[in-house]
Order: structure tokens, then C-alpha cells, then sequence
């Protein structure tokens, strides 16, 4: 179905009590690329969920061709044209690849299903993306980037006329970028209509016809990419002085000599291989690469989570092989994991229990734990850094994503950790709480903690770190230093 | 943490059925039947014990049951048929418990096996093992020293249902005050999450099970003590009771959530629910039925409770 306009009216959304969109409007046409841009937590991917079927609004009204709609599914979305790219893989990875580019959608005959004829329209969309990517593999064998491809065939081959690209380019090399932007300007060409999403500020600038900004749960303002420039893009998406977000500058380092982290060679079959860097005392190291890259399976196995095949790493000068995280935390190494909900809090407990958990021991002696000191301990750092919480008691599920995110960290900074490895700290939590998180380790870098700072955002990475490692594909690709960088500049080297 | 006393609803429950069975049965509340109610309900309430343990670490042990009756056998043996001295046999009694269920532990810590499978297995096996050690005999006599744990009492309180007290009180204790309970809640909670803030959680879960096995063993040896032979029947039906009396004190089928109080609670409750069917001459065969139809309210309840 050709979509000729997409409007989207005064659109609110709340999940519960929290507010992810709030009185947002947007209007796109047929032959346009509409670029969505806004920092993390900023409601571009529940929009994106809306508009494509999968949430339903709070209030406000989506217009397709000047016609209401109210999706109740993604299935109904598509019958009107429109299909998602999302940015998380979702694929059924023990089916194969052009099985999932047909998913729910394979050719049939009285309910039999044509595989010739299922395949061969699953190439004919993969095709157009990529012609390297084997039909037949298993999907969950091939590389991130071709899933994410794979992901993209799927949403084409639904005929839609409008299409959503939520992060496309996330963890895809530049050659493989720019088919896929070959491709968007072909469908532009035919007249159809793209919603791209993008951290990448030079991509948006290259592709877009229109930029839309969020912040918070609203909208700041509509940009024209052929007048604006990527600072005033930052801007808008931060609501500050890009002066003012270049925490390094504001917040010096005080880096010492001292090699407090080294690692050499470390190795682990199918997920990295020898990586090599150095942490010194007082510095952000930031790790950053394509998703996919590796640097999770790396950070789990320097803490002890996983075993390594090879490598050599040195902590405080003494050579350490932990087997398991308590090790590592008794050294002084502490993780903070990616999946907050799926491997950070425990959901049932309190902010309090949350933030002493690992630390029982300092509060217990032959009688029990006494609680009256794990609540007030626990109240020092709600104070201090500080978490937004009713009272310690209060069931940590009940915080927003930025103060259970605090309330982690705060677990470490009790336990007196000397490096922090945080990986992907920021994400998924509100603008406000990730300045705070932001400033919080600057100053706890300069006051002599080291921390490794794992991030998929390249511009955080700069404004927040002293030097980056670059990953790809489970390699280093290099480690520069922040000052002076840039997206672009950080990007050649990962792909270099 | 403590002081969220979620047991109020069944404490709430219970006053109300002992009201009912009170005026409708003038024999319900002669201290004779409350001693004979506190001492069933402190049998089913070591299992239901053993279960919360297993069930707040995020598992589930089927085999509680069998693994009390194989015990209550070993038991037996080592009183028959080694003449070991009626005081020693309780302890070690308890230690084959404990090591029967360390074997469950280490299938599903270390092996990762899902632990409804696991015991479910070990269910068989141990009921299998009781058969074929006694060939469906009774192992008799205990003799009158050893006979005093389940049927004699102190100040009028029968042996059983001291045990079940300071069972429960240890037990509580444990949960809320030392690190190794808070560990179990942790390790419930969130599994992974436990294992990335350094908590030994393999080793924790098998003792767990451990413990579960031993705490098992225990009852088996009382009711033994009680019947005065070593039963092979001794542990059947105890299952579902003690899962029931967990969950309707608020243990949590996912794990990571529930209180001892809570399980005390829902102990009592389903042994004066027992009592209250024999009294009213509710056919004995309807009991499984009522018994069923609790757990599924129980579930319900647990559901609804998850998703306020």
C-alpha cells in the first residue's frame, strides 16, 4: 500500500507512570528521508514502536494518508504499508536466513509452504542489501551485522512503502553502510518513506531530508540538514552548550604513571582475540566499537566470568587469572553488567539490600546482619550521589532506569573498587541521570579510581573519556586518544 | 527484609477456619485435638520448610517426600540393625538426608539440570530404594527410648512440635541475618545478577538442597520415632502439602520472595484444613480433592500478589 503521508498528532505515551512521549508531532511525505534524533531515553524508539503497530498511544493520533489509524498489532501496521528495522537482533536464529526474511510470510500454497518459492523471494530482498549473505546459514551463525541486515530484508520484503530504521548502522562497516544507504535512496527514489534513527550525526546529515529532534518525551525542533551542523544538532538533543557537555575539559583527569590494569593477548575462541591495553591509575578508558564487536565477552572474561583461551593480565602489578567474579571483587575489579534488569538489581528487593548486597559481610558480626547500618549506609550514598527514592525500603523495581542504574554503581563504590569496568552505563536511562552518572565518574576518576568505560555512543565516549580502545569484529583496532577526535575519526580506525 | 509481614492474610484465613470448626464441631477445640493438629502440622511443616529453602533459591525439590520416608529407613536400620544408640541416630540420620540431598544439589548447580527433573528423578529413586530395602515390610521395633522424639513431650508440648519451633526460629534467623540467607534471596532474585556481585551461588545452591535433604530426613525420623516402625509408607503425601502451605504464606514460585512466618502460617493452616475434614466427616477421600483445589487458589493468590 503506498503511504503518500505519515502525520503523527500530538502523540503521548506512558508505560504506568513513566512518560515516554510527551505531546510530540511530526509530519513525513513520500519520497522523504525523516531522520528521528535524540539521546538515549529520548522516546525515539517508542514513537517508532507506535507508528509500526507494536505499542498503542496514550493519547494523541497516528494519520496515515490523512486517514486516523489505530494499529493493533505490528501485523496491521504492515497491511498498511508500514514495517521496522529494529535495533535489537529479533530473529529466530536456529531458522535460516531466508527463512527469517519471510518469517511469518512464507509463500504457501492451501497452507503448504513453497520453500522453493519462499526462498527465492527471500534472495531476491537479500539481494539488494548484501549479496554475500548465505540463504541458507543458520541465521544465528552469521555475523551481528549481516542479522542486521537480515533484519532489513525482512522489512522490505513486506512491500512496505514505509519504512522505520531503528539504528541500522550500529554494527555495520562502512562498506556495508553505504549499500545499505545506496538502497535507501533508490527506495526514496521510488517514492517511498524512510523514519531513520541514528546516534550518527554525519550519516543523518549525508541521508536525511528533514531532521526531527526529541529530548525527554518531546519535540525540540525540526532541522534542516542542508543548514544546520552537527553542534547545533547536539545541542538541541542535549539542551546544553556542547561546551557544556565536554566533561573531560570540565572535569580534568589526574592521570598518574601507575599501570593499574594490563592486559596482553587475551583470547577467548569465537568472541575476541588479543587484546592488549593498558588502564593507568585515574584515567577513563573508554572501549568502543560496533555492536558485536566483542567488548562485553571481553569485560566478562577480565572479571572473571567466563575463562579465557589465552592472554595475561595484571592487576595492581600482580598477575591474575580470576575463575570467578568474587575473586576479581576481592582484588579490586568490580562489573557493571550491560542488562541492568537482566543481570544488575534484584528485582524484589529494596534499594537499600540492592546497594549492600555484595557488602553484607562489613555489616555483620556473630549476632546477624544488623540492618539499622546497611539502611544507613544505604542512605549515605541515596543521599550523596544522589538516587531519586521514596526511602531504602522502597523495592528498586519501582525506580526509573537512571537511579536503579545509581543505586548499581553505588554497590561498587561501596565496596571500595579501585577499577570499574561499566559496561554501556548510560543506556536506556533519562539525559538528566546520564549527566549525573557522567560527572559522578569523572570525579571519582580524579579522585584515583580507574575505570573502563564500555560504550556504543561515540560521542559520549569523547566528551567523557581520556583515551578509547577501538574494537571490531573482536580485534583492537587501535587506541587513541579522546582529545581531538571525532565520530568520523573514531570510526575510520575501528574499521581500519 | 524484616518486617514485611505478608502473612497476614493467611493468619487472617486461619482464625477464620478455627472460628468455623469451632462452632461446628464441639470436638475441634478439646486440647487433645489441638495437640493432635500442632503435632500433624509440625510434620508437614519441616517439609514445607525444607521447600521454602528450595523454593526461594529459585528451585523446586520433589523429592522431600521420598527422600524423608528413605531416611526414615536408614534410620530405622542403623536403630535394628546395627544398634546404634537411640540419641545418635537422629543426627545421622540427618546427615544421610543431607548427603541424599547434596546429590540433588550438585545436578542442578553443577550439572545445570533443570531441578524439577532432577528430583523428580530422585523421587523415584528414593521411593523406589525404600521398596526394595524393606520389601514392603515395616521395620520394627524402634524401641520406647527412641519413641519419646515423636510421641512424648515436654511440659504437654509434644517433642515434634519443639523441633518445628526452633526449626522455624534458626530458620528465620538465618534468612534474615546472615549473609548466607540474604545469599539465598540474591540468588532467587536474580541469578545471574548474584553471580556478577561475587556470591558463590553453585555452592550455595547445593548446600540448599543439602539442607533440604537433611531437614527432610528429620521428619522422616520423627514420624518413624512416632509410628514406632520404620514405614515404607512414611513421607507419601507429603508433597503437596508442603508446596501448598509455601506458597499460600507467600513463597514465591519464581523464587527470591517469602518468608519463614508465611510458611509457619500456611503449615498450620492446611494441617487444621486436615483435621477439620476428619472432624466433619468429610469422606478421607475427598481431602485430595480439597487439597487441589487450595494449591490452585494458592497459585492464583501468588499470581495476583506478582502482579500488584
Amino acid at each position: 500500500m503506498l503511504v503518500s503521508q505519515l502525520e503523527v498528532r500530538n502523540v503521548s505515551k506512558a508505560f504506568g507512570s513513566v512518560v515516554a512521549l510527551r505531546d510530540v508531532s511530526l509530519t513525513a511525505k513520500a519520497g522523504e528521508v525523516h531522520a528521528v534524533i535524540g539521546e538515549n531515553g529520548a522516546g525515539k524508539s517508542t514513537l517508532m514502536n507506535i507508528i509500526c503497530g507494536n505499542h498503542s498511544v496514550s493519547s494523541g493520533e497516528i494519520r496515515v494518508n490523512g486517514r486516523t489509524v489505530r494499529f493493533g498489532s505490528p501485523m496491521e501496521a504492515q497491511h498498511a504499508g508500514i514495517a521496522i528495522a529494529p535495533q535489537e537482533i529479533l530473529l529466530a536464529p536456529a531458522l535460516s536466513v531466508a527463512e527469517n526474511v519471510m518469517l511469518g510470510r512464507q509463500l504457501a500454497s492451501g497452507g503448504v509452504v513453497s520453500w522453493k518459492a519462499t526462498r527465492t523471494e527471500a534472495i531476491k530482498h537479500l539481494q539488494a542489501l548484501d549479496p554475500d549473505i548465505d540463504p541458507d546459514a543458520r541465521a544465528g551463525d552469521v555475523t551481528v551485522a549481516q542479522q542486521q541486515l537480515v533484519q532489513i530484508a525482512r522489512a522490505t520484503a513486506t512491500g512496505a512503502r514505509l519504512l522505520i530504521f531503528d539504528e541500522p548502522t550500529a554494527a555495520l562497516t562502512l562498506k556495508e553502510s553505504a549499500r545499505l544507504f545506496d538502497f535507501i535512496k533508490r527506495f526514496r527514489g521510488e517514492g517511498g518513506l524512510i523514519l531513520y534513527i541514528s546516534h550518527r550525526l554525519g550519516e543523518i546529515l549525508e541521508l536525511s531530508d528533514r531532521i526531527t529532534v526529541l529530548r525527554d518525551g518531546r519535540f525540540v525542533t525540526e532541522l534542516d540538514p542542508a543548514r544546520t551542523s552537527k553542534d547545533e544538532m547536539i545541542q538541541a538533543m542535549a539542551g546544553r552548550e556542547v561546551a557544556d557537555l565536554d566533561l573531560r575539559h570540565q572535569i580534568p583527569a589526574k592521570i598518574t604513571d601507575e599501570i593499574v590494569l594490563k592486559v596482553e593477548g587475551l583470547s577467548r575462541r569465537d568472541e575476541f582475540d588479543n587484546i592488549s591495553f593498558d588502564l593507568k591509575r585515574g584515567e577513563i578508558l573508554a572501549i568502543g566499537g560496533l555492536i558485536g564487536s566483542g567488548r562485553s565477552e571481553m569485560a566478562r572474561c577480565l572479571f572473571g566470568d567466563r575463562p579465557r583461551d589465552a592472554g595475561r593480565v595484571e592487576v595492581f602489578g600482580k598477575v591474575e587469572n580470576f575463575s570467578a567474579p568474587a575473586d576479581a571483587i576481592r582484588a579490586g575489579l568490580v562489573y557493571l553488567p550491560e542488562e541492568r534488569k537482566h543481570d544488575g538489581i534484584f528485582p524484589q528487593l529494596s534499594v537499600a539490600e540492592n546497594i549492600a548486597m555484595p557488602n553484607l559481610g562489613v555489616f555483620a558480626n556473630w549476632t546477624g546482619i544488623s540492618w539499622l547500618k546497611v539502611v544507613g549506609a544505604a542512605e549515605e550514598y541515596i543521599r550523596s550521589i544522589p538516587i531519586k527514592a521514596n526511602s531504602p525500603h522502597q523495592l528498586i523495581s519501582n525506580l526509573s532506569g537512571g537511579n536503579q542504574q545509581k543505586a548499581i554503581l553505588s554497590r561498587w563504590l561501596m565496596s571500595h573498587c579501585r577499577i570499574l569496568i561499566l559496561d554501556e552505563p548510560t543506556r536506556g536511562i533519562d539525559v538528566n541521570a546520564k549527566r549525573e552518572i557522567q560527572k559522578l565518574l569523572r570525579e571519582l576518576a580524579q579522585g584515583g579510581l580507574s575505570v573502563v568505560y564500555i560504550s556504543s555512543e561515540l560521542q559520549e565516549i569523547i566528551d567523557v573519556s581520556d583515551r578509547v580502545v577501538l574494537m571490531h569484529e573482536g580485534k583492537v583496532r587501535g587506541i587513541v586518544p579522546t582529545e581531538g577526535a571525532t565520530q568520523e575519526s573514531l570510526l575510520a580506525v575501528a574499521m581500519s | 527484609m524484616i518486617g514485611r509481614f505478608e502473612a497476614i492474610g493467611i493468619v487472617a484465613a486461619l482464625l477464620l477456619l478455627c472460628v468455623f470448626l469451632t462452632l461446628s464441631v464441639d470436638t475441634f477445640a478439646t486440647s487433645y485435638n489441638m495437640t493432635v493438629v500442632i503435632r500433624q502440622a509440625s510434620f508437614v511443616g519441616i517439609i514445607a520448610l525444607c521447600q521454602t529453602l528450595v523454593l526461594l533459591i529459585g528451585g523446586i525439590d520433589l523429592s522431600v517426600g521420598a527422600g524423608a520416608g528413605l531416611s526414615a529407613i536408614f534410620g530405622a536400620l542403623l536403630l535394628t540393625s546395627l544398634g546404634v544408640h537411640p540419641y545418635l541416630v537422629i543426627p545421622l540420620t540427618c546427615m544421610f538426608g543431607f548427603a541424599l540431598g547434596t546429590i540433588n544439589g550438585a545436578l542442578v548447580a553443577y550439572a545445570r539440570l533443570n531441578p524439577f527433573i532432577v528430583t523428580l528423578a530422585s523421587w523415584e529413586i528414593f521411593a523406589g530404594a525404600t521398596l526394595v530395602i524393606t520389601q514392603g515390610n515395616p521395620i520394627r521395633p524402634l524401641g520406647p527410648v527412641f519413641g519419646w522424639f515423636g510421641k512424648g513431650d515436654i511440659f504437654g508440648i509434644p517433642v515434634p512440635v519443639l523441633i518445628f519451633i526452633l526449626l522455624a526460629i534458626i530458620l528465620a534467623f538465618v534468612l534474615n541475618r546472615t549473609r548466607f540467607g540474604r545469599n539465598i534471596y540474591a540468588i532467587g532474585g536474580n541469578r545471574p545478577a548474584a553471580v556478577l556481585v561475587g556470591i558463590p551461588v553453585k555452592r550455595i545452591e547445593m548446600l540448599v538442597f543439602g539442607l533440604s535433604g537433611m531437614l527432610a530426613a528429620l521428619a522422616g525420623i520423627l514420624y518413624a520415632s512416632r509410628l514406632d516402625s520404620g514405614q515404607p509408607s512414611v513421607g507419601e503425601g507429603w508433597l503437596m502439602p508442603a508446596i501448598t502451605a509455601s506458597i499460600i504464606g507467600g513463597v514465591s514460585l519464581r523464587g527470591g520472595q517469602g518468608t519463614i512466618s508465611g510458611t509457619v502460617a500456611g503449615a498450620l493452616l492446611m494441617a487444621v484444613l486436615g483435621n477439620g475434614i476428619v472432624l466433619l466427616n468429610i469422606s478421607g477421600y475427598w481431602q485430595r480433592v480439597i487439597v487441589g483445589v487450595v494449591v490452585l487458589v494458592a497459585i492464583l493468590i501468588d499470581l495476583l500478589r506478582r502482579k500488584r
